[in-house]
């Protein structure tokens, strides 16, 4: 019901928009398709996807109200092959309908965002260094664009301008929503959920009691967040503070040994870990003549304090318990336009973990090894991983093709060339592959059977 | 009377000392008989990038237009403010916002410095990121926003760049706009200018440049190829806006045709606004975050 109101609130200042200089209004129709390229051929995704936003200006740029809703219908899932996880997959959740539902102040040196949103910091571009203030939707992985991915959350978003080209963001965040991923049955299942389905299809005859326990409504339970934006010379820098809930639980199952064996019963504990981040960014071009002139140098450094992490047997995919460690992630980027109109941008990414073995424990050696949280794979002490994009255009910019590949020093990754053809001032035509390679207990090699083509057809107003 | 002549005289002599370096910022300057062609290009510059005022708010409409006649638009909202500033050495900044469906809340925020050869700085906001994106400055040479524009043609030539020669004085044939089907400035007094790039090779080998007398704008150009082909027409028309009562010429439409593929680029700025007391905080990476689309 509540959908309905605001979508005709939103219909409304539609209609108002053409009346009155104070509303505007854009949106988008979109269809997306997705066709599996691996041993079995079958349309992953069918998607309608429906979004429209207003902004009505209450007192012209001072007082500004903001809403965007998003409804989407994946046909996909009424067959047969992904029929199991229909229900979640079409199910529209209170993370992805409303989008952005927030009331802007704006005057000088304050700015405050009060409402639903998201919030994205730092400079790296599709990995989450210091982009950690919305939780992830990775029901796609992390195919989609990022503003699809965070799922936006009810905070108090405060700035204050000290001085010009300066500021300083605090971010109260009482609401929770924990990250999300595809259930079993999708194309983009994490291999550590499947791995979790089986032990509980195993143990069929056993009680599973599934605890989850999400943070409190108190003040203590809440995100906080705090930003310093400034500006040294021609640098950019931030520096950033992050404290809140752990968006993934973490799961602690114990056995209760019934009579006769093997009944019994499984408590499996799912927690929300508080956890601290410490971090900065920053990004500067080379302005001045020399031989760096037209490079931009971009980078993130992050500091996560007690940040939960699984450890176990990855040769069985079975986890022994969580440790926090105090794991750090860093990153740097350049991006340069070379010869005439090819952008070409590089990341280099290195995400280190503590890696202390748990003392006083009885676990062996062997089962205390950090596992990945997406696939219970074996997670390497440094992770180094790498990103380029190659991007440019012809026709006027009508024709726009680009390639962007990723991967790890562990072989594996994903390679995304796309040509995006602008038909027409509206409708934008998007052709596109997603090839993932490597091992199964790795990211992106988990998924080397889901490579997928795919066509976007999107008609903007 | 005799008061007056001393005023007009100083007024000669500041003029001079003016065009002997750089010229002042927030002053309207108009070719005058006896320019050399340096002159009259400072002043030509100095119009396209109004530095004549404090700031200026416009709208604006692109037409892409193929030989077939196929039509694209895309509608952005400009703002600049001219600071002029030595002490961080920054000339004036600039604010585009898209508008267009496809693109709508795609932004740039580009500073330019006062030192010619230092390049832009330019901060983009990302809708599909919802984040700001520090960009490496596309290659003069290319083309601006897809446009028959590159983006020294619009941003980054300036009156270093180049070596003039005077021409000639001669009364403009007149522009056959294809756009709106009207001929422009005919009969209009200008001085022709060749214009030489420093750079070689360049993407062109030279500018010929017709010089509005009136206003200092530069109304329509040729440019030719490093085989002396003439590749490329620009056109460009000024209206006098009166602001304080000052003249300020404003750019109104441009038009640019790839005479290689027929392929056309219209502006049209509509809305123009000048000195309307735009704070320097509309101008800065904050501004760009407020972003809702």
């Amino acid at each position: 019901m509540k959908k309905l109101v605001l979508l005709l609130l939103l219909c409304l200042l539609t209609g108002l928009a053409y009346a009155d200089d104070s509303f505007q209004f854009n949106g988008y129709i979109k269809n997306e398709l997705g066709l599996r390229t691996g041993d079995q051929n079958y349309l992953q995704k069918n998607k309608d996807i429906v979004q429209l936003a207003g902004q009505y200006n209450i007192k012209e740029d001072e007082l500004v109200f903001f809403a965007k809703v998003k409804y989407y219908y994946d046909f996909a899932y009424i067959k047969d092959k992904l029929g199991k996880a229909a229900h979640y997959m079409e199910h529209i959740q209170r993370a992805e309908w409303l989008r952005d539902l927030y009331l802007d102040y704006n005057k000088s040196p304050w700015f405050l965002r009060l409402g639903k949103q998201q919030v994205a910091w730092g400079q790296a571009d599709g990995i989450t260094v210091l982009d950690r203030v919305n939780p992830p939707d990775l029901r796609e992985y992390w195919l989609p664009d990022m503003v699809d991915i965070r799922i936006p959350l009810w905070m108090f978003n405060i700035n204050y301008a000290p001085k010009l080209n300066s500021n300083l963001q605090l971010l109260v965040i009482p609401d929770f929503v924990e990250s999300q991923g595809a259930p079993i049955g999708s194309p983009f299942t994490f291999r550590a959920y499947k791995i979790f389905d089986n032990t509980m299809k195993q143990y069929a005859t056993s009680l599973w009691d599934i605890n989850q326990h999400f943070p409190g409504r108190r003040l203590n339970h809440a995100t906080y967040g705090l930003q310093w934006s400034d500006r040294i010379a021609d640098t950019d820098y931030t520096l950033n503070f992050l404290y809140g809930p752990y968006s993934t639980a973490r799961n602690t199952t114990t056995y209760i040994p019934g009579v006769p064996t093997p009944a019994g019963s499984f408590i499996v504990a799912r927690d929300y870990k508080l956890w601290r981040v410490y971090g900065g960014s920053f990004n500067k071009t080379f302005t001045n003549p020399g031989p760096m002139q037209g490079f931009t140098l971009r980078g993130d450094f992050a500091w996560y304090n007690d940040e939960p992490t699984y450890f176990g047997d990855p040769n069985t995919g079975k986890t022994y318990g969580f440790a926090r460690w105090d794991n750090k992630f860093w990153l740097i980027g350049m991006d340069k336009y070379i010869v005439t109109k090819w952008l070409l941008s590089f990341q280099y990414a290195q995400y280190i973990m503590e890696h202390r073995l748990e003392e006083n424990n009885s676990f062996a050696s062997y089962q205390q090894i950090p596992m990945n949280g997406y696939t219970y794979g074996a997670q390497d002490p440094v992770e180094n991983i790498f990103a380029i994009k190659i991007s440019t255009d012809f026709l006027n910019q009508r024709i726009k093709p680009e390639l962007s590949w990723s991967f790890t020093d562990d072989a594996q990754g994903k390679v995304s060339p796309k040509l995006s053809y602008e038909i027409n001032d509206n409708l934008l035509f998007t052709l596109g592959w997603h090839y993932f390679y490597g091992k199964d207990t790795e990211s992106n090699g988990q998924f080397s059977h889901q490579s997928q083509v795919y066509t976007q057809l999107k008609y903007s107003f | 009377m005799r008061k007056a002549s001393f005023i007009m005289a100083m007024l000669a002599l500041f003029s001079g000392l003016a065009f002997a370096g750089e010229l002042e910022y927030f002053q309207v300057y108009k070719p005058q008989a006896g320019m050399s062609a340096d002159e009259i290009m400072q002043i030509e510059y100095f119009v396209k990038y109004t530095k004549f005022a404090h700031d200026v708010k416009m709208g604006g409409k692109a037409y892409f237009i193929d030989k077939a006649g196929s039509v694209r638009e895309k509608e952005t909202a400009r703002l600049r403010i001219t600071l002029g500033r030595k002490s961080d050495d920054i000339a004036y900044e600039d604010l585009v916002m898209f508008t267009s469906p496809q693109v709508r809340g795609l932004a740039t925020l580009t500073w330019t410095y006062m030192d010619p050869k230092r390049q832009q700085d330019s901060w983009l906001w990302v809708p599909s990121l919802k984040k700001i994106r520090k960009i490496s400055n596309a290659n003069s040479d290319d083309s601006f926003m897809g446009s028959d524009f590159t983006v020294e043609d619009i941003l980054t030539r300036r009156f270093e760049d180049e070596t003039y020669t005077l021409l000639r004085e001669e009364n403009f044939r007149g522009y056959n706009c294809e756009f709106d089907k009207k001929t422009y400035y005919k009969d209009t007094p200008c001085v022709v200018i060749e214009a030489k790039p420093k750079k070689s090779p360049w993407y062109y080998s030279k500018r010929v440049l017709w010089v509005d007398k009136n206003t200092g704008g530069g109304i329509y150009e040729e440019m030719y190829d490093p085989n002396a082909k003439m590749f490329k027409t620009l056109f460009k028309s000024f209206e006098i806006f009166n602001v304080n009562g000052k003249e300020y010429p404003a750019q109104i439409m441009l038009e640019g045709k790839d005479l290689r593929t027929g392929h056309r680029t219209v502006i049209l700025n509509t809305d123009i606004k000048f000195d309307q007391g735009l704070s320097e905080e509309l101008f800065t990476e904050r501004a760009l975050m407020q972003s809702r689309w």
